[in-house]
């Protein structure tokens, strides 16, 4: 899968878990938190979304991972290789 | 039997709303529980829930208008027998608390996919759909900038919900069709101004006395590792559960904070329904209740809280989360300060607002230790309880964060 599906992807789960986002609003390489008030259930709704929709595992210390799209886009595409 | 169905009071920070629509019409039954109205509030969409079973006789408010808390919006007929159940007051005719179902139905609509059916913990979907098209939060504030109505674009619509490309594409299409917008209004100054409003009514009426507590959150944090490390993504817990479960517990054994202070006096709940403060994105906050947090075990209240999160993120949230509160938890989050000193949620006697946990010198068995550590506030009614009564709830909840297995 391209980066830039996966990032497409993410964008819309991350409209989905949050519709109160403006997708285009979206700074690739700024956290979530600093940039939506992200919570930790915020967090934990995205992982869950990222792992249901690329069927990949995400760990309980993998949420980092997963705190800006650029480092989400990084650690789908990881994800995916190692599924292959 | 023929009785008012009034517009309930959904929180301290609430004057009025604005009905948006009829979810039953004259003739239509529903039962106890059942959406039968949705308004608008500065804190969202807000589904009006029956308090007993009945059916509508006629409807007295058109969708559109707004009307003050207690106006009368209908009239229904119900049992006779259900008389003591009727409205008598502004804050009557909401569904009494009730256990909400744990797994909500899937959507469908929308340009996402619905995600596959599991029986995963969080499901991070939004409401269904019930027939029209539905604005997300982000598409409403945009709707509102533009000086577009939502009640308007919702009923131009499929049941899909409207994202803010599709907002300013019929922003577009109407103003090139009339002409100039109307003036834009401000739903965020609308929700300030409301919890201004209610914050200085709680200062002004509640003589609040604060207590803090620096509790060791080792134990509780060693245990979530652990106990998340073994499940799936969709069955981990978050801190605020294990905090929000200890306080209701607390709440259930400790005398004078679970409950309400009206008319002169201190009305204690015999359930424990856990108000849990969620910031908005954009500013302001709403506390929706997590319904008999005391006698749920982790999972079921982490489902619920999941499902709280989801609705609020959405805007579309239900009356009886709102009205059914009988104290109030609010917690900054991993980057927040570390004390948070909370004011009280009128009419509630005790509030418990939980710091940042962070890592810092401590005592343990007469060593200094680093150690995670969470301090929590308490603000309480002088009028129900004092700093003794306070002292005793606050080491109420530290003794249950050192046993998280037994929460």
């Amino acid at each position: 899968m391209e980066p830039t599906e996966i990032q497409a992807k993410l964008l819309e789960l991350l409209t989905r878990i949050a519709p109160d986002i403006d997708p285009r609003s979206v700074v690739a390489d700024r956290d979530f938190r600093d940039q939506f008030d992200f919570d930790s259930m915020d967090a934990l709704h995205f992982a869950v979304a990222v792992s249901e929709a690329f069927g990949i595992p995400v760990a309980d210390t993998d949420y980092g991972k997963l705190a800006s799209l650029r480092s989400a886009v990084d650690f789908v595409q990881g994800g995916l290789t190692r599924k292959a | 039997m023929r009785i008012e169905f009034r517009l309930p009071s959904l929180g301290a920070d609430m004057e009025s709303a604005t009905l948006t629509e009829w979810l039953k019409q004259p003739g239509d039954r529903f039962a106890h529980g059942e959406p039968i109205v949705t308004v608008e509030t500065t804190k969202g969409l807000i589904d009006v829930e029956a308090y007993q079973d009945g059916q509508i006789a006629d409807l007295v408010v058109a969708p559109g208008t707004k009307v003050p808390v207690g106006a009368v919006l209908a009239h229904l007929t119900v049992a006779d027998s259900d008389q003591t159940a009727a409205p008598v007051s502004s804050g009557a005719g909401v569904a009494p608390p009730q256990a909400t179902e744990a797994g909500e139905p899937i959507a469908s609509a929308g340009p996402v996919e619905a995600p596959p059916a599991s029986t995963s913990t969080v499901t991070a979907t939004p409401p269904p759909a019930t027939g029209r098209a539905r604005l997300s939060p982000a598409a409403r504030r945009r709707a509102e900038e533009l000086g577009l109505s939502p009640a308007s674009l919702e009923q131009a619509g499929p049941a899909t919900i409207l994202h803010v490309a599709d907002v300013e594409r019929l922003a577009a299409a109407r103003s090139a069709a009339a002409g100039g917008s109307a003036a834009p209004a401000d739903p965020r100054a609308a929700m300030r101004a409301a919890i201004g409003a209610a914050m200085a009514r709680a200062k002004r009426e509640i003589p609040h006395y604060y207590l803090g507590l620096d509790v060791d959150y080792g134990a509780a944090r060693d245990w979530l590792a652990r106990t998340n490390a073994r499940v799936p993504v969709q069955e981990r817990l978050i801190d605020a559960v294990l905090i929000t479960k200890a306080i209701a517990l607390a709440a259930a054994r400790i005398d004078g904070f679970n409950g309400a202070f009206r008319d002169g006096r201190f009305e204690p709940a015999h359930a424990v329904h856990a108000g849990v403060a969620i910031a908005l994105r954009g500013g302001g906050l709403v506390a929706p209740a997590l319904l008999d947090a005391d006698r749920k075990d982790l999972p079921a209240l982490m489902r619920d809280f999941s499902a709280l999160v989801t609705r609020v993120r959405a805007g579309r949230m239900r009356s009886g989360e709102f009205s059914a509160a009988t104290i109030t938890v609010t917690s900054l989050g991993a980057e927040g300060a570390d004390v948070l000193y909370p004011i009280i949620n009128p009419p509630q006697v005790a509030i418990v607002g939980a710091g940042a946990i962070r890592e810092q010198p401590a005592v343990r068995d007469g060593q200094i230790a680093i150690r995670p550590i969470l301090t929590l506030a308490l603000a309480a009614d002088h009028r129900v309880t004092d700093g003794r009564a306070g002292s005793r709830f606050l080491r109420a909840i530290a003794d249950l964060l050192q046993h998280p297995d037994k929460l």
